[in-house]
């Protein structure tokens, strides 16, 4: 009996193995003579000025945004590993209308971009912070943190109420939004996380500092390639002449910025000079691109919906949106 | 046997992407913003000057973490040596993103690539010539007096805004030498053209000079890089469409090789 079952579990894996040799042997061959043949001569056909230019626009993309992001998040793997979490939940107030705003403030204290604020703020809610507060600070911290700040300046230079503007706007949003969950958001939209893993809330220290940064920059940069390809495409692809079509209407430019922000993605550290490079928008228009995509964007929808559940993301994701368009529209028009 | 052998093969493979995914990935990284930043020029195909230093230094951070993450991968593999097999559920469950990075990373891998092999080349007449260099509404002014030289170096957009806006003709009689790739017009117009980088080349803007005068009967081929040592001719009215493209008066055009910063800062 034994026997027989290992003879023909002998039987099945050399068939099987013969298989697999033949038919990846097969697929190598098919796949090596493709190459040699017809490589060389699609080398040449497809590296055309655009799609070179398109490397270029997209590996520039990138390259800017790498010291960026390794800023952010050696700054918010510190804060992760070192400050402990209960430092947060005893400076806020009871009353949630005050924890609202005070937790979008704090958001200036936490450098990172948006793929970091999600699970910070979802150990917050875990440690009994209100979700109202929780989600203001999770809308704020990426949008107007030093590092966020500092890398609008230097994308806007000579422009200090560009700075002013994206911090006022984007504070405003986050309060707005704390306030309307606070107000009218139900519990059983939220999916509260479930500790799963015990490693992000207890180590402490050098360990879950190195381990936050590696897997922090490998996340965020990963999200930057994607922006920065759509970004690249973007650049490439849409003729100029479409841009202007767009540009002549200042309240058509600046709802294109806002669903611009939402596609491309691009990281709340480098997002600052994507807007710059968008030559011929209004300072509104940039405005709302900048407020919008630390908030809104499909990458963030993805966490959050991973973190936080659907049907929340959705809702949440939606309303963010149209608050951050609202306020940009207003704080552009008073200040830009 | 040989299947097993097979199955062992990919499971491996699994197992060392797993446990050094994060590795590879950092020292890719780090190692081609290294090769631009450190070991060439080459950054500034993609970004101003002024980023060289924090290139420098996330390159390193970026080996380094690449460098403890490869310790760990093995030191992790002396510990589970043995009992890889029941391990492996229980460690993804617990490990999950960080001794393997997340899968998104691995698009890093692309311009880390390309950067080590295939470096892009810097932006040149394809990108010029999608943007039709507008005139920006600035309104015409004067502007600080040039420097004192018989020939003097003068980038193409400061010779371009002085030639356009300047009612203090600052211009006027002077002989000067710029550097630029040649781009081609309609019927026979030939400009020396230069892009103008604030921060990366996504935002490249263009500005050009389009050149007359004896030299310019045979012009170079599209995209070589001329400097051209001649004078200003004025044309239209200051600040108006007239004006634009300026001219300029060449005495000689000599090819010469591209230069280490392909852009201008504005």
């Amino acid at each position: 009996m034994q026997n027989e079952r290992t003879v023909v579990d002998g039987l099945r894996l050399a068939v099987r193995a013969m298989v697999y040799a033949v038919l990846g042997g097969a697929a190598l061959i098919a796949i090596a003579t493709v190459v040699s043949v017809l490589g060389p001569m699609l080398a040449i056909d497809l590296y055309t000025p655009p799609v070179a230019a398109w490397w270029t626009v997209f590996t520039a993309v990138a390259v800017q945004g790498v010291p960026f992001l390794l800023l952010g998040t050696v700054v918010s793997a510190a804060i992760g590993a070192f400050v402990p979490e209960r430092v947060f939940t005893r400076l806020l107030p009871r009353n949630q209308a005050l924890a609202v705003p005070i937790a979008g403030a704090a958001g200036v204290v936490l450098p990172g971009c948006e793929c970091a604020s999600v699970p910070v703020a979802s150990s917050l809610m875990r440690r009994g912070v209100a979700p109202a507060a929780a989600l203001a600070f999770l809308l704020s911290a990426p949008a107007i943190n030093p590092v966020v700040l500092v890398a609008t300046s230097i994308a806007f230079p000579g422009q200090p109420k560009m700075v002013l503007g994206r911090l006022i706007a984007s504070l405003a949003t986050a309060v707005v939004m704390g306030w309307l969950w606070a107000r009218f958001g139900r519990e059983e939209w939220l999916r509260l996380p479930k500790r799963t893993q015990s490693a992000a809330s207890s180590p402490a220290g050098m360990k879950a500092f190195v381990a936050g940064l590696q897997h922090d920059f490998l996340h965020a940069g990963g999200f930057l390639v994607l922006g920065a390809a759509a970004a690249a495409t973007f650049n490439i692809a849409v003729p100029r002449s479409i841009l202007d079509i767009f540009t002549g209407s200042s309240w058509l430019s600046l709802l294109l910025l806002a669903l611009l922000a939402v596609v491309l993605c691009v990281c709340s550290e480098a997002d600052a000079f994507v807007a710059a490079s968008l030559s011929g928008f209004s300072p509104a228009a940039k405005l709302a691109f900048m407020v919008v995509g630390p908030m809104v964007d499909l990458k963030l929808i993805a966490l959050q919906a991973g973190t936080f559940g659907r049907s929340f993301a959705l809702r949440f994701s939606s309303t963010t949106w149209l608050v951050a368009v609202t306020s940009s529209t207003l704080v552009g028009w008073w200040l830009l | 046997m040989a299947g097993r052998r097979d199955e062992q093969h990919a499971g491996g493979l699994v197992v060392a992407v797993r446990r050094y995914g994060s590795a590879v990935l950092l020292l890719l990284t780090g190692g081609a913003v290294l090769r631009i930043s450190l070991l060439s020029d080459l950054y500034l195909r993609y970004v101003q000057a002024a980023l060289r230093p924090y290139l420098v230094i996330s390159g390193s951070l970026l080996m380094l973490l690449g460098v403890v993450a490869a310790v760990r991968g093995m030191s992790h593999r002396d510990h589970e040596e043995d009992h890889e097999e029941d391990h492996e559920d229980h460690e993804e469950a617990e490990d999950h993103g960080h001794s393997h990075g997340p899968r998104i990373a691995w698009l890093l891998t692309l311009p880390a690539l390309a950067l080590l092999l295939f470096p892009p080349p810097a932006l040149g007449s394809y990108s010029a010539g999608r943007e039709q260099a507008q005139l920006a509404a600035q309104g015409v002014g004067t502007f600080p007096a040039l420097p004192a030289a018989k020939v003097l170096d003068i980038s193409v957009a400061q010779y371009s805004s002085r030639a356009i806006y300047d009612t203090g003709h600052s211009l006027k009689g002077r002989t000067v030498r710029m550097t630029g790739f040649v781009t081609h017009g309609s019927n026979g117009a030939w400009y020396v053209t230069r892009l103008v980088v604030t921060c990366c080349a996504a935002d490249a803007t263009t500005s050009k000079v389009e050149i007359r005068g004896t030299e310019s009967d045979d012009a170079p081929q599209t995209d070589t890089w001329v400097t051209v040592t001649g004078t200003w001719l004025p044309k239209g009215r200051l600040g108006t469409d007239g004006a634009w493209p300026p001219l300029l008066d060449a005495t000689t055009v000599k090819q010469v090789r591209q230069p280490a910063d392909p852009y201008e800062k504005r």
